[in-house]
């Protein structure tokens, strides 16, 4: 296994006018990889790119160690990938679509339907198994599709949105099958969406993207990395001659919702608060470094950009 | 714990190369069709003919080898066949051979045509409504492959009433026979026979296929097909006709003309180089099976033994239209052309913008 899931250096793709990608360089390490951005961000481009299903203007890339621009099929018999969009193959029952997914894969047809029974049972629509596709909700639509990307056991999963349109139930679902192949199962895995709860909850690494440019990546963790220096504080009293008080010391706070965001000088600690708060016959109720949450880094990167 | 563990299990087999990938979606499209009850009865249906034929050459065989076996047909075949064939049946084997195989050929034509409509119409468009093609293209597929794996489907069902049948029946007309040298003289015919019958499948497949991927609504397909089948079969007939008319009123013949060996004569003229049958389908795919067959000179042959004074009108009425066979073939080359074009332009790779 290489040790980058995928990388591209200085990939650029249009439609016409519009630039999807625009020469965009990356190095993504294996694991659970999570693709966020606005709608128009390049991410399904970005994913059919990874998959050789449409050519790029300019740049190469690799996805497990192969050129995406070379050898497509062998990227694909590597790969599951299951749609944002609603795709069916048709007038079938379900164990017939998963094990047909397999065979389109190469794999023979006694393995690939008794690999199906397996896979649906994993994803929960065993009982479902011989009903006719058309008749799933939308939330075993997922889970179908789900199993038919992985009949193949590929090394790499891409999900493109996979919890749209479910209700939180079957969300829930999708995210804890998503999470456990990814953790317990030993597969990579690409988790595209815009929902930002969705992607904290199944990836380590985040790639965000905006205007078909790299905003931002990194493990989740560091990006949601503490502020030494900064601290959310709530005070029993008024927080308006408090944070007053807190400027003369050197201090920078603002109010956000019911509480302080206080950022001490360099070389100062937490201390300071305690010394203020004395001064002033002030309680502090709560005290805690600032953590940025993913939604902060999103919106931090969309802003840059 | 438990014993065996139902959930995620990794799968360690090995996954096939990528040269008969396409198999699958024909497997696949077969396995759907064989579900319907009206395709299996079609099917069913279309091997009357290929029973009969096998019977026929059977009969010729014994025929041919005098056997006690056909005595009691042996008044009857002689009306049929005429005593200068029944005298020496040897002579005519390969025209008799060709006939039969034309005959059964035309039959299969029209039961072509039928299923192709049964099972053709929702090969693509049934794709295109349920948006099953990033499902095929995310694989590792090419369009290629996926056109391939439908035509597969439409080659494999026209093949085992046309193909699989000839052959069958030609090897049992061999047994019957028990002669070795109709090894060499009917081989062509057999060959014939197949190559027509892939002609018939690869012609009717790929417009189908384009047919089918016009549209996300499988009747207005089926539609189209009966228009490309009847519809030009019917305006080809009608404009034959009105040129026929024109030809009498001009001459001033009437229906006693079919005596007249001038007139017998300007129509067999007429009949060469009149590019109305060009309109249908079918009888273009008929014109080339009679140049694959060699389907005129056996009539030509057989010809020769009917009275002088009735040769012209045997002629004319059995051997049809003879304008150059290649017209035909340029048509069908044209519509084959044309079928790849639209699927071509039809069914895209994922290179658009959502």
């Amino acid at each position: 296994m290489p040790d980058a899931l995928f990388q591209f250096a200085g990939v650029t793709k249009s439609y016409g006018s519009i630039r999807a990608l625009d020469n965009l360089s990356l190095r993504v390490p294996i694991g659970a990889i999570g693709l966020l951005g606005p709608n128009g961000s390049g991410k399904t481009t970005m994913i059919r790119t990874l998959l050789g299903l449409i050519p790029i203007d300019s740049g190469s890339g690799e996805v497990l160690g192969l050129d995406f621009r070379q050898r497509q099929l062998d990227i694909r018999r590597q790969v599951g990938f299951a749609t944002e969009d609603e795709c069916l193959f048709p007038h079938v029952v379900g164990v017939e679509f998963v094990a047909y997914a397999g065979e389109l894969v190469g794999m023979s047809a006694a393995d690939s339907l008794q690999r199906a029974h397996e896979v649906l049972d994993y994803v929960g629509l065993g009982e479902a198994r011989y009903r006719k596709v058309e008749s799933y909700s939308t939330g075993m639509k997922q889970r179908l599709k789900l199993a038919s990307a992985i009949v193949h056991d590929p090394k790499l999963v891409i999900l493109d949105e996979p919890t749209n349109g479910m209700d939180p139930a079957g969300r829930q679902e999708v995210l804890a099958l998503a999470h456990d192949l990814a953790h317990n199962k030993g597969m990579n895995l690409l988790f595209s969406s815009h929902l930002l709860p969705d992607v904290e909850a199944v990836c380590d690494y985040v790639v965000v993207l905006g205007a078909g440019k790299l905003l931002a990546e990194g493990q989740i963790q560091e990006l949601k990395r503490l502020h030494e220096q900064t601290f959310d504080v709530r005070i029993k009293g008024e927080m308006g001659p408090f944070g007053q008080q807190l400027a003369t010391r050197g201090c920078r706070a603002e109010i956000h919702d019911d509480q302080l965001r206080v950022r001490i000088p360099a070389g100062e600690s937490q201390q300071l608060l305690w010394e203020v708060a004395a001064s002033q016959n002030e309680q502090i109720r709560y005290l805690r470094p600032q953590r940025s949450t993913l939604e902060e880094v999103f919106l931090n990167a969309v802003e840059r950009a | 714990m438990p014993i065996f563990d139902q959930g995620y299990q990794h799968w360690s087999g090995t996954l096939s190369g990528h040269a008969w990938r396409w198999l699958a979606i024909t497997r696949r499209g077969v396995k759907t069709a064989l579900q319907t009850r009206w395709v299996r009865l079609a099917l069913l249906l279309a091997w009357v003919p290929a029973l009969l034929l096998a019977f026929v050459l059977c009969l010729w065989g014994l025929f041919e080898r005098q056997s006690a076996l056909v005595e009691m047909f042996k008044p009857m075949l002689t009306q049929v066949f005429g005593m200068p064939i029944a005298s020496g049946p040897r002579d005519y084997r390969v025209e008799i051979w060709t006939l039969c195989f034309h005959y059964f050929l035309a039959w299969e034509l029209w039961f072509s045509m039928v299923l192709v409509l049964m099972i053709g119409p929702n090969l693509i468009s049934q794709d295109l409504r349920y948006n099953a093609l990033p499902l095929y293209f995310s694989r590792p597929l090419r369009r290629i492959d996926y056109f391939f794996g439908k035509l597969g489907v439409i080659v494999a069902l026209l093949a085992a009433v046309i193909i699989v049948p000839s052959i069958l029946a030609y090897v049992l007309g061999l047994l019957f026979s028990l002669d070795i040298t109709i090894l060499r003289d009917t081989s062509k015919v057999l060959l014939g026979a197949v190559l027509y019958g892939l002609v018939i499948a690869v012609s009717a497949g790929t417009l189908m296929l384009a047919l089918s991927s016009l549209s996300r609504n499988s009747r207005y397909v089926a539609m189209f097909w009966i228009g490309v089948w009847i519809l030009s079969s019917t305006v080809s007939v009608v404009l034959m006709s009105v040129e026929h008319e024109r030809r009498m009123s001009e001459s001033g013949a009437n229906w006693q003309a079919w005596g007249n060996e001038e007139y017998l004569q300007k129509e067999i003229q007429a009949a060469k180089s009149d590019w109305r049958p060009l309109v249908s389908y079918t009888s273009n795919l008929s014109r080339v099976g009679e140049r694959l067959l060699g389907t005129n000179a056996a009539w030509e042959r057989l010809g020769q033994l009917a009275p002088p004074a009735q040769r012209s009108t045997f002629l004319l009425q059995l051997m049809g239209n003879q304008y150059p066979w290649y017209w035909s073939a340029g048509v069908l080359v044209a519509l084959f052309l044309l079928s790849i074009a639209i699927l071509n332009f039809s069914i895209k790779s994922l290179d658009r913008l959502r």
